[in-house]
């Protein structure tokens, strides 16, 4: 790992009031590298994925993109940085539709600075059809749609643009079976073409199929980091329940090894 | 939303999805409907009511409503209110007729009112985003303000003989034609399509454009529907509520102008409650109070059924309490009928 990683985050603290959300954590990623960020609710993962965003100001520690330092005042910093970032939530204008939703504070436009509404329709299509055949409610409220397509359209606005770094929030919280595999698959497409992701879940499965390596986050500090084949599923739940490893890990790990 | 149980894969084909973007439409095409009923239900009861002239004394009385009601739906789509425009009406006709009296030209003197008007809707937008204080509270507190200002300045005594120019923006013409008589009087043969008339129809012509073709009206569209969606999606949500409040207290100003012009007069105590008919006609338009939804057209549809209502129950001589009883209850009518769509 000579390589300068893509994203290094170290030592970032933030701080509410007396409370400690995320307390000294240190984070990095390669290109095309996919690591799981785990730990309970409130364990503060969500947080840290925000600063990287831009969602969120840390408190303290610095933020590296290929080895420069970078601050970023709100999310249209790291989104110019390359860094998209899927939601829970999937953050979509309801009332809006699709091309709308993808388009939103980076809309296309014409010469005389008129929005470009025919020209997003057209890259909408494109881009929603790589993800979804079936996905022709182009022009209707997001409001109207499944959550499986509200799904697609949150995916397609964060890989639609030049990203680099893809954070990943429950992407497939909300999908069913045949949707929760097109993610799967789509996650390791953009990890061939050399993206970098971040996967925050809590499905044990999703992180042991997908993932290089995973962190876990307890009360705000980070507990782990391990690669993927390093640990078990039972250590990784240790590490998110008691924020430890099983008492026995280092010797099995040992006897691995040998 | 009965269509929701359905598996998902089926949602594309469900004949709901394709009807659902048009309810909007189907709002505004029953206040249109509802605005036609008015017209020729006035017109059976009474003679004088459907007129050239009355019809351009209700394209008068309607500008002003339709002006504020505009600004109005800005505030309203980003999912805000605006309580303070009629006493900034007030403090901006109040504005522009002290610079008139102390020598400054009636042009420049109604862009320094349109220009107070904007400088309140700024403190307005500024209270609401910096402050976080909600735009009820901050914008009740502007309306008291304002209207305080008005008052105080003027002394509660309105400012009279402006002057011919003063009053050519509210009570002049186009393609106004006269005929002098031989006995010497004067016989109009078209009164002219009033100046006010005009400028609303520039205005909401203008501010249609803004809403669907460029990007800050899209991006009021979207903080009003969700504003941590559009705040993560770069949206800059702080400067386009901003901008709403600037635009619905800068037309504020210009209301002010064409309704002091009007009179020749600038009353500091004018535009008391007309707030409550500029959120009507928003409301009865379409708009809706938890934002994300409005456009200007239905709003020009609400103000005229608004406009209507009040100068057809004149005629019919129905008394001003009375009008106030029936006024309500279309307000709560139209956001019953609002409510119902969005339970569908």
């Amino acid at each position: 790992m000579s390589q300068t990683p893509l994203v290094e985050m170290i030592g970032i603290e933030k701080h509410f009031g007396g409370v400690r959300a995320v307390d000294h954590v240190s984070l990095d990623l390669q290109p095309g590298e996919v690591v799981g960020v785990l730990g309970h609710n409130g364990a503060g993962k969500s947080c840290l994925m925000r600063i990287l965003a831009g969602a969120m100001i840390p408190s303290a520690g610095e933020i590296r993109i290929n080895g420069t330092a970078v601050t970023f005042d709100d999310p249209n910093d790291a989104r110019a940085a390359g860094i998209e970032t899927i939601y829970q939530t999937l953050a979509l204008a309801d009332h809006l539709d699709a091309p709308a939703n993808l388009f939103l504070g980076r809309e296309l436009k014409t010469r005389f600075g008129n929005l470009d509404d025919a020209r997003m329709l057209e890259e909408s299509r494109k881009v929603l059809a790589r993800l979804n055949p079936n996905f022709k409610n182009l022009t209707d409220p997001v409001s109207s749609l499944s959550g499986g397509q509200r799904q697609v359209i949150a995916i397609a606005r964060a890989i639609y643009f030049d990203t680099k770094v893809l954070i990943m929030d429950e992407p497939t919280a909300a999908l069913g079976p045949s949707e929760t595999a097109m993610v799967a698959d789509l996650i390791r497409q953009l990890q061939a073409e050399g993206i970098g992701i971040l996967l925050v879940s809590h499905d044990m499965h999703d992180v042991f199929d997908l993932c290089n390596r995973v962190v876990v986050m307890n009360k705000g500090r980070l507990v782990g980091a391990h690669g993927i084949d390093e640990v078990s599923k039972d250590d990784v739940l240790s590490l998110i329940v008691k924020g430890e490893l099983p008492a026995d890990w280092s010797a099995r790990n040992l006897e691995a090894v040998q | 939303m009965s269509q929701a149980i359905k598996p998902a894969s089926k949602r594309a084909s469900t004949p709901l999805a394709s009807v659902m973007p048009d309810a909007a439409k189907i709002h505004r095409l029953s206040a249109l409907l509802t605005l036609l009923m008015l017209i020729a239900g006035f017109s059976l009861a009474s003679q004088a009511f459907f007129s050239v002239n009355n019809a351009l004394t209700i394209l008068l009385q309607t500008s002003v409503i339709g002006l504020l009601g505009i600004g109005m739906t800005l505030v309203i789509i980003t999912g805000g209110i605006d309580l303070s425009v009629g006493s900034v009406l007030a403090l901006s006709g109040v504005g522009t007729a002290m610079a008139v009296k102390a020598g400054v030209p009636v042009g420049l003197a109604m862009g320094l009112g349109v220009a107070i008007g904007a400088a309140c809707g700024a403190v307005n937008g500024l209270v609401v985003t910096r402050a976080k204080i909600p735009p009820f509270v901050a914008t009740l507190g502007m309306m008291l303000m304002a209207r305080g200002l008005a008052l105080q300045l003027t002394g509660a005594a309105p400012i009279s003989q402006l002057g011919e120019a003063f009053g050519r923006l509210g009570n002049g013409a186009l393609f106004r034609m006269v005929e002098m008589q031989p006995n010497g009087f004067p016989k109009v043969i078209f009164p002219g399509i009033p100046y006010p008339a005009i400028l609303l129809l520039v205005v909401a012509v203008g501010a249609t454009y803004l809403l669907r073709r460029r990007s800050i009206g899209r991006h009021i569209y979207a903080t009003g529907s969700n504003e941590e969606a559009a705040r993560l999606s770069g949206v800059r949500v702080n400067q386009t509520k901003l901008y709403a409040y600037v635009m619905s207290g800068a037309l504020a100003g210009l209301a002010g102008n064409v309704l002091m012009s009007r009179l020749v007069t600038a009353q500091p105590s004018e535009g008391v409650m007309y707030e409550l008919d500029a959120i009507a006609a928003a409301v009865i338009g379409g708009a809706s109070l938890s934002g994300g939804v409005g456009t200007v057209s239905g709003t020009m549809i609400g103000a005229f059924i608004i406009g209507i209502l009040r100068n057809g129950l004149n005629m019919a001589g129905v008394s001003a309490f009375i009008q106030q009883i029936v006024i309500g209850a279309v307000v709560i009518g139209a956001v019953w009928i609002d409510q119902m769509r969005n339970r569908r």
